[in-house]
C-alpha cells in the first residue's frame, strides 16, 4: 500500500495541478501511516558516516527516512545536519548531483505535512530547482537546503521514487 | 563470490557514461556480480559536456565531477569488492564516428564490433555529437552564424575547436546585436555571456578558455534578442536560468519580454492554467520589469543596479512567433548583415501556422540553438543497431535492432538514449535506469559465452590515457587556474595535455 501511493504520487509528476490539490493527502496518508506491528522496522547501523557527527547524549534529534522501497530507517543525528548529509552517510538512495549546493533536484524528499511549516521557507534558487523535480509535492523540498534542528526533531522524509514519464519518443 | 567476472564497456566518459557506471559499482553487490568496466573516450581528458558543454559560470553544476573521481579513486570499497577493476581509456575513440575529429593526432580506434564481441556489456553513452539546424539559405556559408553547440565547445576549450578560425579569426569588435534562434537553457547560457562578455568578476575567475574571452572582449555588445518559434508559454528555458538574466540588473544590464501572450498572462499570474513553472516565471517577470523600488518583494531587491534602465546600453530581450526564413549578408562579403523571419500565429488547437508577412531585423552574429543532434556510429549498419532520427532506438535502454528487438548485451544511457534532452540530473536518474536493467539482465541470465571465450580486447593502446593521466592534468589545471587567478585553465589542444604527460 505504501509502496503504491508513493508510485502514483511519482507518476503523476507532470500534472502539478492535479498534484496540488491530491498530493498532500495522499502524502499526509502515507507519512502518517503507522508501521504495521510485523514489518521489519530497522535501525540500521551505517557502513560508513562520512563526515557525520555523533550527538552528545540527550542532545540527539530524530530523522526517519521512508525509503523508496517503503522500508523506514531512523537515526539519532545532530542538529545542524542537512537531509542530504544524514541520507548519504547512512548510505540511503539519495544522489547530491551537485554536491549539496542548490544546483540540481537530485536530493529531492516529501516532507511530512506536520513538519513542513517548521522548517524555514525555500529560496529562489531551492524553489527553481524544485520546479524540475520528479514527482513535486506541496511539501516537497531538497535535502541539501534542510538543516535538521530542535523545530523539526522526529521529522518524517520521503525519498520520491524515481519515475520518468515515458513518451513515444523513448520508443 | 564464484561467478566468473562479466566486463563492461561504456562508451563515452560524460555524465551519462560515468553514472551508469557508478550506479554498476555501487549496486553490483545486489546481484552478487563481479564486474569489471573499462570507460572509452576520444578525448584524452574525461567528462564530456560537464567539461565543455556546462557554462563556465556555473561550477557548482560540475561538482558532478567529484562523485565521480571518488568513484574512481574508491570503486573496490563503493561496490564491496565486487568492482574488480574501473579503467579510463582515453585518446580512443569506437566505432568511428561519422564525423571524426581531425585535432587528435594522438586518437586510437577500436570497433565497437570487436568490442561487442568480448565484452559481456557494451553501453553506448557517446552524446549528441552533431547540431540541429535551422536548413535555410546561407546558413552554412554565413561566416557570422555560428552554432550553439560549436560557440559554446569553442569556449569551454573543447580540443576540435578551441583554436578554430571561425572563431579566432572572426571580427568580434564589430559584433553590436546578437540573434539567439531558440530558447533553451543552452540559448540563455549563451545570451548570458554575449550580454555580460565584459563584466570581469562573473568570466574572469571561471574555467572559461582564456584565448576565447580574450575574443569575446572585444565584442562592444549592445543587445542579445532570444528569438522563439512558438510564444511565451512554449519557452524551453527554466527558470533559474530565467532569473540569472533578470540578475543582471546589477551589472547595468536589462530584459524585456515581446509578447502578447505574456502581457495577457502577466495580468492574471494566479489563473488556475498556470501551473507552479508558469506562476513563478510570470511573477518574476512582472518584479523585474517594475522599477526597483516598486516592486513587491524582497527577494526581487537583492541588489540595486547602478543605473536606470532608461540609462542602459546593455538590453537582452525575448521574441515570440518568428521563423527565419533568410539570412541576409553584406553585399560582396560573408559577414551578416540581418535575418527575415516569417511570422508565425498560434491557432487555438496549439499549432502554429507561418503566415505571408515577414520582418527583418539586423545582426552582426547570429547563433543557432536548436538543441544537439545524436548522430549514429558508422558500424550501426552493419552491426544492425536501430538509429532513429537522432537517437538510438531502444526500450528502458536495451538497444533495439533494425527488426525491433532487443540485441543481447547491449544498452544505451544518457542524450544518445533520448535524443539531447534533460539536464544532468535526468541524465543522472536515466542511467541509474539503465544500469538497474543492465544489473537486471545480467542476475538473470546465465553467464555470457564471453566471460569464459579466448577472444582478448587489447587494451594497451599507443598513446591512451589513463585515470592516473586524468589525475595529473586535473591537478596542473588547477594549479594553473589558481596562478591565474581562475578557478580552473582547461589545456585546450591535445598536444599540449600529452606534453604534460610525456614531461611527466
Amino acid at each position: 500500500m505504501l509502496l503504491r501511493n508513493i508510485a502514483r504520487v511519482s507518476v503523476n509528476s507532470a500534472k502539478y495541478t492535479a498534484l496540488r490539490s491530491t498530493a498532500p493527502v495522499t502524502m499526509a496518508r502515507l507519512l502518517a501511516q503507522r508501521v504495521p506491528a510485523t514489518r521489519m522496522f530497522s535501525v540500521v547501523t551505517p557502513l560508513r558516516h562520512g563526515h557525520l557527527k555523533t550527538p552528545a547524549p540527550g542532545e540527539e534529534l530524530k530523522i526517519t527516512f521512508i525509503e523508496k522501497d517503503g522500508n523506514q530507517k531512523t537515526f539519532d543525528v545532530c542538529e545542524g545536519e542537512t537531509l542530504l548529509d544524514i541520507a548519504q552517510g547512512h548510505n540511503l538512495d539519495m544522489e547530491g548531483a551537485c554536491g549539496g549546493s542548490c544546483a540540481c533536484s537530485t536530493c529531492h524528499v516529501i516532507v511530512d505535512p506536520d513538519y513542513y511549516d517548521a522548517i524555514p521557507e525555500p529560496e529562489d534558487d531551492e524553489n527553481d530547482m524544485l520546479d524540475l523535480a520528479y514527482g513535486l509535492t506541496e511539501t516537497s523540498r531538497l535535502g541539501c537546503q534542510v538543516k535538521m534542528n530542535k523545530d523539526i526533531d522526529g521529522i518524517r522524509v520521503a525519498l520520491p521514487q524515481m519515475t520518468r514519464n515515458v513518451s513515444s519518443k523513448d520508443l | 563470490m564464484s561467478q566468473v567476472a562479466r566486463n563492461i564497456s561504456i562508451i563515452g566518459s560524460g555524465p551519462s557514461g560515468l553514472y551508469t557506471a557508478y550506479h554498476l559499482v555501487k549496486k553490483a553487490n545486489t546481484i552478487k556480480v563481479p564486474i569489471n568496466i573499462k570507460i572509452w573516450e576520444k578525448n584524452p581528458v574525461p567528462f564530456g559536456l560537464s567539461r565543455y558543454g556546462v557554462a563556465p559560470d556555473h561550477p557548482e553544476v560540475k561538482n558532478c565531477e567529484d562523485t565521480f573521481t571518488t568513484m574512481f579513486r574508491e570503486y573496490e570499497e563503493l561496490s564491496a569488492g565486487f568492482c574488480k577493476s574501473l579503467q579510463f581509456i582515453g585518446n580512443t575513440i569506437v566505432g568511428q564516428p561519422s564525423m571524426s575529429s581531425a585535432t587528435n593526432p594522438f586518437e586510437n580506434h577500436v570497433a565497437l564490433k570487436s568490442l561487442m564481441q568480448t565484452e559481456d556489456v557494451v553501453v553506448l553513452s557517446y552524446g549528441c555529437n552533431g547540431d540541429r539546424r535551422l536548413n535555410i539559405p546561407h546558413e552554412e556559408e554565413c561566416s557570422s552564424v555560428f552554432t550553439s553547440r560549436q560557440f559554446v565547445n569553442w569556449y569551454n576549450g573543447q580540443f576540435d575547436v578551441a583554436l578554430s578560425d571561425k572563431f579566432m579569426k572572426f571580427d568580434w569588435s564589430k559584433v553590436r546585436k546578437v540573434g539567439i534562434i531558440g530558447n533553451g537553457n543552452v540559448a540563455l547560457d549563451v545570451a548570458r555571456l554575449l550580454i555580460s562578455n565584459q563584466v570581469k568578476e562573473l568570466w574572469g575567475v571561471s574555467d572559461i578558455s582564456t584565448v576565447a574571452l580574450e575574443q569575446l572582449n572585444k565584442a562592444p555588445i549592445e543587445s542579445v534578442k532570444i528569438i522563439g518559434r512558438r510564444d511565451f508559454s512554449h519557452s524551453k528555458f527554466t527558470n533559474k536560468e530565467y532569473r540569472e538574466l533578470w540578475e543582471l540588473e546589477k551589472y547595468g544590464i536589462f530584459g524585456n519580454i515581446i509578447s502578447t501572450e505574456f502581457d495577457t498572462l502577466v495580468k492574471d499570474i494566479k489563473a488556475p492554467s498556470n501551473d507552479r513553472v508558469m506562476m513563478r516565471r510570470l511573477e518574476m517577470s512582472k518584479e523585474y520589469l517594475l522599477p526597483f523600488d516598486q516592486r513587491s518583494k524582497k527577494n526581487y531587491k537583492k541588489v540595486r543596479p547602478p543605473i536606470e534602465r532608461a540609462e542602459s546600453k546593455k538590453h537582452w530581450e525575448f521574441d515570440y512567433l518568428l521563423s527565419p526564413v533568410g539570412i541576409n549578408m553584406h553585399p560582396g562579403t560573408k559577414d551578416l548583415k540581418s535575418v527575415t523571419f516569417a511570422q508565425n500565429v498560434m491557432q487555438k488547437d496549439g499549432s502554429l501556422v507561418q503566415s505571408d508577412s515577414t520582418v527583418t531585423t539586423d545582426f552582426d552574429l547570429l547563433i543557432t540553438s536548436l538543441g544537439y543532434k545524436g548522430e549514429p556510429l558508422e558500424e550501426f549498419g552493419e552491426l544492425g543497431i536501430q538509429f532513429d532520427r537522432s537517437h538510438v532506438k531502444n526500450i528502458d535502454g536495451r538497444v533495439l535492432s533494425n527488426s525491433d528487438v532487443p540485441i543481447p548485451g547491449l544498452y544505451t544511457s544518457g542524450w544518445i538514449n533520448n535524443g539531447g534532452q534533460g539536464v544532468i540530473a535526468n541524465t543522472m536518474q536515466g542511467a541509474f535506469q539503465v544500469a538497474d536493467r543492465i544489473l537486471e539482465d545480467m542476475a538473470a541470465k546465465p553467464i555470457h559465452k564471453k566471460s569464459t571465450s579466448n577472444a582478448e580486447l587489447n587494451t594497451q593502446l599507443p598513446n591512451q590515457t589513463t585515470w592516473a593521466d586524468w589525475e595529473e592534468i586535473n591537478k596542473k589545471e588547477l594549479q594553473k587556474g589558481k596562478a591565474q587567478g581562475k578557478n580552473r585553465s582547461k589545456y585546450i589542444t591535445v598536444d599540449s595535455v600529452m606534453n604534460v604527460l610525456k614531461t611527466n
